[in-house]
């Protein structure tokens, strides 16, 4: 459609509770670090404009919360989803781990178009502390095997390659948005859904 | 532009000294204040817009202060009131003023000759073509506001080009050049302020966008609430705005189909843009406006004049018809409830209407709209005179491309369009045919009933098939009506087909003319079956209109009746208990045993006052139905003990698994850290320390790491590795992932588990003893390990061997646990499967002289004295052991690798018992330790309660409610839930029993619980019926089948969104309200908060994502107590309604 529309895209961060999904966020988009931040409990969102190749857009990055549990939740928010980042904590092997089965999920929520080709980025956060247990190299190895997931290792304290990876997540997300406008059917559908539910209601509630 | 006044009326009085002070007083005032404005507005938006209000007014502001005592004489510019020339006199001088100088010029262009009489350089200055740069929507803004002259335009460039402080800087360090002495930029302190002062104008970010769009459509929650604040002046609470069931809004909306229309018009807070929707602008074209329309709606007595307008959307055309009262500039309905109003004015979309109707009278013509499901609008009646043609050739203009009146209205050279004449193209119209056979009897007065059909030529022909198929059912036309026929009849006007398909009694509202009977110059055949079709029409529109009502009258009331389960019938009187639950009120209801019996009252008290915040220490437990009313101090002193016995045992059974935990946890870290540091290819000195001083002194205080250099460094990095191997040997898929240590680990094994278990063997120790109360086992292996560590290494290797063998794949740790079992009565499971029982004890007794206190020990735990002890030490020195660390931690593993060494000594067979500490427990309750810790750590940082000490008391609470209740395990939201009980009791035994109340009511909300989805239904069922309009809203902006902006709310009963004093009251409310009102009282609250922002959700038509963001925002700025009263309306306004049924 018109390339001048104003481009929103979505972004999910997801990982192991703990791991600096909010205080990644906050970082990005207010550029200030916190060590008050809660759990998240539900999900929010914050919004900021970045420039892409000329172009600005608005990322629109949901948090979510960490306990796989609450995940069942998600499924309201993967929708339409442009981009998902997978975050783990390079001091904790464990949200390495558990870094495949969130991108599994994801992709079976989110049912993506193009699964294979779905852009995921991964953080790989904390790298200020020093009980470092996830090398570089295997997260590395880990992504590529993945369909060579861009990887970058991040600190959302010391705003460690933060704006470099979301410029990347943005990108990546970008490309993915493009791509899903040359499939025009989309907007198509939405537009009929409504007129459906606009017909239906009338015909249910009252016609006097 | 005060300023300005200002400044030109003081002018001639500037030699005056005394009030010139005054006047430079507050003339530099008024530049303040200005500034203050413009930055608060660059702070609030992050940019300031070229165009705004505050820009100009600054501009205004400096403009007077530059002007004051100005020497316009000795400067020769007498013939300007501007300072504009002045900033072209002092461009030769200052750079930055011939930059603005240039840039001003280039702005100006040709008619600034005129005003710039006094600059002789201008023709020197190399015009740049007019780029406007900066300055194009401000200069046409200046030349329709300002003086010809465009007073402050050079000002305003300045401050653009960000040059305006140094400009007045310059200014004012030559001010004797310019200006007279006492003028205000001469005066040294005045003049350096104003310079100064500007400074920071000059620093902003000015915008020229022509929307600042990313502003106005993401605004911030405070920002949202601020505007509508100020929007919407007088505000009344929405209860009692809105009538409860505006079924009225409803049907018309129904009808209308347009829900966003519908809210749109709805609100009053809306009335302005939905004004200004009515005139041109960039989302919907105006193909036609006709003023004082007449249109009568329902209810009303006479036709009321308005505004019809006929726009082109995106969507499709759209008719709209706006009572005068709503429009710009009619006085009288000033302060008077125009919601009446809204409801009066009509918006049809035009897809959605298939017949217009006209009828031409002498007096008036009256166009009437049918839609799709038979529904017919009022009439809409014009003014004598063409009017009503002309709209319908628009209307048949924007119908195209997609769409066409059928039949077409006629073209006719000379007159434009006329109605169509049925001769010419289609079958017999009869009226037309009888009513007009001229040209000026069409175009002129012609009386006489038109039916167009708006055909959609997308859906066109399916639907003329359906409707076609369906109507030759049903009638049984002849078969030689051709096709054609039937549908022309729907589109032909004739009086009887008018009628028929008029008169549905559901459109009663409508004032026809009597319509004469069929006209009787056609074919009677015909007429028959033309009868036969519009009187099946009749009944099927009357039919589809009856069902329709039925339908939405049962949902309705099915609603209803669904609503009336979640409060209580009878209506409990609010008199007297405004003042809440005072202390001299509790004090007053407890009789002299401490025992409290009315309980109805207290609720009652609690639910319509809450509770005063010293007592609340005592009710809680009441009210969340721990203590029993009616139950004496007595009574609640042994609940107490007892129940602080139990947690007290139920916690020292968890902390022995914490400390299995620990110890795996350090060894998966070190053997991660290893394989690290391996991985980069370096030798890790600590990784060297830990085995070496496990070898070197057996005996000593375990710390963590002493520097200790390893007298074997290469075997002992060999080792490293292999300990997680064989800790956690039943977990294969992590074995799996220590990937890069696999080849190594293989060679090692053997090693390995030698070295493993001499390792552990030696940590145990001294530690130990301040562990013993936790656990007998420990204690035993405490005792034994000294014996064993004697044995050979190769013994150990044995029986590490036949353990993991004896395990039946459950590995190691399986049957380490094990152990536990035999000397724990806690799982008194397997007792007499022990045949060393005894032995057990007397370890414990004899490693625990100091600690053991046999006094709580027997009654709580039958027998075995260590479950009581660490009951009776405080509980902070198991704690400060679970912090102080590594080290007290470490030790516990160790002795339970060497428990089944002991074992198959004394206690072999009980190795294969399948013991209750299996691997799996261990690893669920390891994962729920982690998530706990982590959460428990963030919890309420900020809020001052939450020291180290007490977080710990958190996390104790939050892990034995997990080990009680391990198969849910821990979720993320607990943590939360239980922070507010502890603050209130402070001591973590009845907190956490007052937790595990709270939880039995909170579980289901979580994931694994069904009632968030049943409190999302709910909510939305009360929307519907209390507040439709917003329901619209929420319906119209699609996915609202889950509200999940409400799911925190309800998870955590509003704990995140209120402070603490407030989530106080709230809480209170809640478990009141159980025995009050209603058992879901989160729902009214939920409610409440909803209704406080109506408005402004309504305002902003928000949408899923935009509500969530909106109420994440204004976590905790809620004004608590509107809302809890607020919500407490909502509760009487449902049992009314359901009373009242």
């Amino acid at each position: 459609m018109s390339s001048r529309k104003k481009v929103l895209l979505k972004v999910i961060i997801l990982g192991d509770s703990g791991v600096g999904k909010t205080s990644l966020m906050n970082q990005f988009v207010n550029k200030k670090f916190s060590n008050q931040y809660k759990a998240t409990i539900g999900a929010d969102f914050l919004t900021k404009e970045v420039i892409v190749d000329d172009r600005i857009v608005t990322i629109q990055i949901w948090d979510t919360a960490g306990q796989e549990r609450f995940q069942s939740l998600g499924m309201a928010f993967y929708r339409g989803a442009d981009c998902c980042v997978l975050v783990f904590d390079v001091t904790a092997p464990n949200t390495f781990k558990s870094l495949e089965s969130w991108r599994d999920e994801f992709l079976i929520q989110a049912s993506p178009r193009d699964p294979d080709n779905f852009p995921f980025v991964i953080l790989g956060n904390k790298v200020d502390l020093d009980n470092r247990a996830v090398s570089a190299k295997r997260a590395q190895q880990w992504c590529q095997s993945k369909n060579d997931i861009p990887y970058f290792e991040t600190s959302a304290k010391e705003a460690v390659n933060v704006e470099l990876a979301f410029q990347t997540i943005a990108r990546n997300a970008l490309a993915q948005e493009t791509e899903a406008e040359l499939y025009n059917e989309f907007p198509d559908q939405i537009k009929l859904n409504a007129n459906d539910n606009g017909r239906n209601r009338d015909g249910d509630n009252c016609a006097c | 532009m005060a300023a300005e006044n200002k400044a030109e009326e003081e002018m001639p009085a500037a030699t005056a000294a005394d009030p010139s002070a005054e006047q430079k007083e507050r003339l530099i005032a008024a530049v303040k204040k200005e500034v203050k404005q413009l930055m608060e507005e660059a702070v609030t938006r992050k940019f300031v817009h070229e165009d705004s209000g505050g820009v100009t007014a600054l501009c205004g502001a400096v403009e007077s202060c530059l002007g004051q005592g100005l020497r316009r004489r000795a400067l020769g510019l007498f013939k300007t009131s501007s300072t504009t020339a002045l900033l072209h006199k002092i461009a030769k001088h200052c750079p930055e003023a011939a930059l603005v100088s240039a840039r001003v010029l280039a702005a100006e262009g040709a008619p600034a000759i005129r005003s710039a009489s006094g600059v002789e350089r201008r023709p020197s200055v190399p015009r740049p073509p007019l780029c406007k740069r900066g300055s194009g929507s401000l200069l046409s803004q200046a030349s329709v506001q300002a003086p010809p002259q465009s007073r402050y335009l050079w000002i305003r460039i300045a401050l653009f080009e960000r040059q305006l402080a140094k400009i007045i800087e310059h200014l004012v360090n030559n001010a004797n050049r310019y200006y007279e002495r006492d003028a205000l930029v001469a005066d040294p302190d005045y003049g350096s302020i104003l310079s100064s002062l500007l400074v920071g104008p000059c620093a902003l970010e000015y915008s020229k966008a022509k929307a600042p769009a990313c502003f106005w459509t993401d605004p911030p929650a405070d920002e949202l609430v601020q505007r509508h604040r100020m929007s919407a002046g007088t505000t009344t609470p929405p209860s009692v705005r809105r009538p409860i069931l505006s079924f009225k809004r409803s049907l018309n909306a129904s009808s209308d189909d347009g829900s966003t229309v519908t809210t749109g018009t709805g609100k009053p807070g809306g009335a302005k843009d939905y004004v200004e929707s009515l005139h041109q602008n960039s989302t919907a074209t105006l193909l036609y406006g006709k003023n004082n329309v007449r249109v009568q709606p329902k209810d009303v007595e006479e036709p009321m004049p308005g505004y019809l307008s006929l726009h082109q959307t995106a969507a499709g055309l759209v008719i709209k018809w706006t009572p005068n009262q709503l429009m710009n500039g009619y006085a009288e309905s000033e302060g008077i409830d125009k919601s009446v109003y809204w409801a009066m004015s009509l918006q049809v979309c035009v897809w959605e209407v298939v017949y217009v109707h006209v009828h031409r009278s002498q007096a008036s013509d009256a166009l009437i709209l049918v839609g799709q499901d038979g529904v017919q609008r009022p009439p809409i009646q014009f003014p004598k005179g063409g009017h009503l043609l002309s709209f319908l050739s628009n209307l048949e203009t924007g119908l195209l491309p997609h769409g066409q009146l059928d039949p077409p209205l006629w073209s006719q050279r000379g007159s434009g369009k006329v109605f169509g004449r049925g001769r010419v193209r289609r079958r017999p119209m009869p009226s037309l045919c009888e009513s007009d056979e001229t040209e000026e009897l069409e175009t002129d007065d012609a009386a006489g009933d038109y039916v167009f059909r708006i055909v959609n030529n997308t859906i066109a022909d399916r639907e003329a098939m359906m409707r076609h198929s369906l109507l030759e059912r049903a009638v049984q036309s002849p078969p030689r009506t051709p096709r054609r026929t039937l549908i022309s009849t729907s589109t032909t006007s004739s009086d009887s087909s008018t009628m028929s398909v008029d008169c549905p009694p559901s459109a009663g509202i409508n004032g026809h003319p009597p319509l004469s009977p069929l006209p009787t110059n056609h074919p009677a055949e015909q007429a028959a079956s033309i009868e036969l079709v519009c009187s099946t029409m009749r009944r099927q529109i009357i039919s589809r209109a009856f069902y329709g009502w039925l339908a939405y009258c049962r949902h309705l009331s099915t609603v209803r009746t669904h609503l009336s389960g979640l409060i209580h019938p009878n209506i409990v009187p609010r008199e007297g208990a405004e003042g809440g639950l005072t202390e001299e009120r509790w004090q007053s209801m407890t009789d002299e045993q401490g025992a409290v019996h009315d309980k109805d009252e207290v609720y009652r008290l609690v639910y319509y006052g809450g509770v005063q915040h010293d007592i609340r220490r005592e009710v809680w437990p009441y009210l969340l139905g721990y203590y029993e009313f009616g139950s004496t101090a007595e009574d609640r002193i042994e609940q107490d003990v007892a129940c602080r016995r139990q947690y007290e045992t139920t916690m020292s059974e968890w902390l022995c698994v914490e400390a299995i935990v620990r110890q795996k946890d350090r060894e998966t870290t070190a053997a991660s850290i290893a394989r690290l540091s391996e991985a980069s290819g370096k030798l890790k000195p600590q990784d060297n320390n830990d085995p070496s001083e496990v070898f070197e002194d057996d005996c000593s205080v375990i710390s963590d790491n002493p520097p200790i250099v390893s007298p074997e460094p290469s075997e002992n990095e060999q080792k490293r590795p292999d300990k997680p191997v064989l800790s956690r040997a039943p977990s294969i898929d992590e074995v799996d992932n220590i990937e890069l240590d696999s080849d190594k680990d293989k060679e090692t094994k053997l090693n390995g588990e030698t070295d493993t278990g001499n390792n552990r063997e030696s940590l145990d120790v001294e530690s130990l003893k301040d562990l013993e109360e936790d656990d007998d086992v420990h204690l035993k292996s405490v005792v034994d390990n000294p014996d064993m560590r004697r044995e050979s290494i190769a013994e150990i290797k044995r029986l590490a061997e036949g353990i993991v063998q004896k395990g039946e794949g459950r590995g190691l740790l399986c049957s380490v646990d094990s152990a536990h079992l035999n000397g724990s009565d806690f799982r008194s499971s397997i007792d007499e499967s022990q045949p060393s029982p005894q032995p057990q004890h007397t370890s414990v007794i004899i490693t625990n002289p100091s600690v053991d206190i046999a006094a709580g020990g027997s009654p709580a735990s039958g027998g075995t004295t260590a479950t009581v002890s660490p009951a009776r030490s405080p509980l902070g020195v198991v704690r400060e052991e679970s912090q102080s660390a590594g080290a007290s931690f470490d030790t516990l593993e160790p002795s339970d690798r060497h428990a089944p060494d002991t074992r198959s000594n004394c206690v072999s067979p009980a190795s294969s018992n399948g013991g209750v500490y299996s691997n799996e427990l261990v690893e669920s309750f390891a994962l729920n330790l982690h998530r706990i810790e982590k959460d428990v750590q963030r919890c309420d940082r900020n809020y001052p309660f939450f020291t180290d000490e007490n977080l710990d008391k958190l996390r104790n609470i939050m892990c034995t409610y997990v080990w009680e209740h391990l198969e849910t395990g821990y979720m993320q939201g607990m943590c939360d839930l239980a922070a507010p009980l502890l603050v209130m009791m402070r001591e973590e035994a009845s907190a956490h029993a007052l937790f595990v109340r709270l939880m039995t009511r909170a579980t289901d909300n979580f994931p694994s619980g069904q009632a968030m989805d049943a409190h999302f239904a709910d909510m939305r069922s009360l929307i519907q019926i209390l507040d439709c309009e917003l329901y619209e809203l929420m319906h119209a902006h699609g996915d609202y089948t889950h509200f999940y902006f409400c799911y925190r709310w309800f998870l955590l009963d509003f704990k995140r969104e209120l402070l603490y004093q407030d989530v106080f009251a709230a809480w209170e409310l809640i478990w009141a309200a159980r025995f009050v009102a209603s058992e879901h009282m989160v729902l009214f609250i939920a409610l409440a908060l909803l209704e406080t922002y109506r408005d402004v959700i309504l305002a902003n038509t928000m949408d899923f994502t935009d509500i969530i963001k909106f109420f994440n925002e204004m976590a905790e700025r809620h004004d608590a107590s509107a809302v809890l009263s607020l919500a407490r309306d909502l509760v009487l306004q449902v049992q009314t309604l359901i009373e009242n049924k």
